[in-house]
């Protein structure tokens, strides 16, 4: 949580230049307490129950673990997440799958 | 980012997804640019919905991806019409309905006329029908109340002020009528001539022409007040007025006798009372003989009733009064003066209050069997005018 924070803030610091997930084709991810979660610029969807959703991103992959999950909506590149968000895991790996 | 806008317009389809790799299904149906949302894992596989455009275009991505889906539910107005359109004589009646309701409602049911006495009701409503106010009419076709209420007074004379209130369906057109002068009675055109034989002492003509003066002597049927105004060649008729007054003589023979027996109660009274059975009555109280010499009986009967309707059943009294009989003798000059009396009392309720007696002549009197004879000439001054119409062509 706290390393997202510090990214997102980075991120607002960095308002004045080109926001670096136009840049670096890297998602932006927004949270809202435990209950939303807004994933833009992803890759699909690799795996999806109520207490796991993998998503494909550029580079890596993001797993969002909790309960009751469910996708709100899903549009192009945004993907909108609603339920109880226990954990966001962000895997960095070169290959893409 | 909520479901695709206007979804309920376009119609949406629940479907439940099953397949190895529902994810792929997923991952190809952003990839085609189709909105989905409410995504639900469930055992097996997926729930999610779509709209009904994008629905046709997913029949090749279950063969790439090998899935199966199953439509679960089906809302919004497409699936409605279609649902109707099966039903089309339900929804032409509901549409019926709907457009009956409105027409009825936008039409004049009743026209009420409120406040008239002397115009008649039907005089207003066809005045109101000319202005295009009547029993089913539009509502939209009939003008404003004000201009109604005024085209209506100046069409409807003798009328102060005319309101035209709608209610709903309902018009009630009120009245206040004008106050008009009482209209004078019509008389047709006439003479006034002379009702007996008598010596004018008094004429004043109101309307037409005085034929005859003072101290004239007329003969009965004499024109006094003639209605022929102007000559023989231009001769017009009128309704004559006025008042004329003359002497008249009046002969009257008068009998008085001197004595005459008078009734008079004495106060004393006995009281029988019955009870009324149909036909028959049964004496419950006053038996005895009568105690008085002469009597007059009164009876009451009183019917046991309620509201209007009588019984059989009553109670009735007879009250036995004692009458005394008295004999009363006059002075034959007393007979005199009671004859005159009943003479000018018979004047005047013959010729009018305003009679006057100028004189009286007692021409004859005698004394015979207990009466006075007289025969008694009074003069008198009385109205002696009479109408007598004016008949067209009376000389031809």
């Amino acid at each position: 949580m706290t390393r997202i924070g510090r990214r997102l803030r980075g991120w607002t610091n960095g308002m004045l230049d080109l926001p670096q997930d136009l840049l670096h084709d890297m998602p932006r991810i927004t949270l809202i307490g435990n209950k939303e979660l807004y994933v833009e610029n992803h890759r699909g969807v690799l795996h999806f129950s109520s207490e796991l959703l993998k998503l494909a991103l550029s580079k890596g992959s993001l797993e969002i673990s909790g309960k009751g999950l469910e996708i709100r909506t899903i549009l192009g590149q945004e993907l909108a997440v609603e339920g109880i968000i226990g954990e966001i895991r962000y895997k960095e790996s070169e290959e893409s799958s | 980012m909520k479901e695709a806008p206007l979804s309920w317009l376009r119609g949406v389809v629940t479907l439940h997804v099953t397949g190895p790799q529902v994810e792929l299904f997923i991952n190809a149906l952003t990839g085609l640019g189709i909105v989905i949302w409410d995504v639900k894992p469930v055992k097996s596989g997926l729930n999610l919905k779509l709209l009904l455009n994008d629905f046709y275009a997913l029949r090749p991505l279950l063969k790439k991806t090998g899935c199966r889906i199953h439509i679960t539910n089906r809302s919004g107005l497409p699936f409605i019409t279609a649902r109707l359109w099966r039903r089309k004589f339900f929804a032409a009646g509901l549409l019926f309905f709907g457009i009956a309701l409105f027409l009825l409602s936008s039409m004049v049911w009743s026209v009420d006329v409120e406040g008239n006495e002397r115009i008649a009701a039907e005089d207003v409503l066809d005045a109101a029908r000319q202005e295009g106010v009547f029993p089913f009419q539009w509502i939209w076709r009939m003008e404003d109340p004000d201009k109604l209420s005024r085209e209506l007074t100046v069409r409807l004379p003798g009328t102060s002020w005319i309101g035209v209130q709608r209610t709903g369906t309902a018009v009630k057109i009120q009245i206040v009528e004008a106050v008009q002068p009482e209209k004078k009675p019509l008389y047709s055109q006439r003479h006034l001539v002379s009702r007996t034989d008598a010596v004018v002492t008094e004429i004043y003509a109101e309307q037409g022409r005085p034929v005859v003066g003072r101290n004239t002597r007329v003969k009965k049927g004499d024109i006094l007040i003639s209605g022929a105004l102007g000559d023989e060649e231009s001769i017009q008729y009128v309704v004559a007025k006025g008042e004329v007054k003359g002497l008249v003589w009046h002969e009257y023979n008068i009998n008085v006798p001197l004595k005459t027996d008078v009734n008079s109660y004495t106060g004393q009274r006995k009281d029988h009372s019955y009870l009324v059975l149909g036909k028959w009555a049964v004496q419950l109280w006053g038996y005895g003989k009568s105690p008085f010499e002469k009597s007059n009986t009164l009876t009451e009967k009183v019917p046991l009733s309620w509201r209007s309707i009588h019984m059989p059943i009553g109670w009735m009294t007879e009250k036995e009064l004692e009458v005394e009989v008295k004999t009363v003798t006059l002075t034959p000059q007393e007979a005199r003066d009671k004859g005159l009396e009943i003479a000018k009392n018979d004047i005047l309720a013959h010729y009018g209050n305003d009679s006057v007696l100028k004189s009286q002549k007692i021409l004859h009197e005698k004394r015979e069997n207990g009466k006075v004879y007289m025969k008694v000439l009074f003069e008198v001054e009385e109205r002696i005018a009479e109408e007598l119409p004016i008949v067209y062509n009376r000389g031809e």
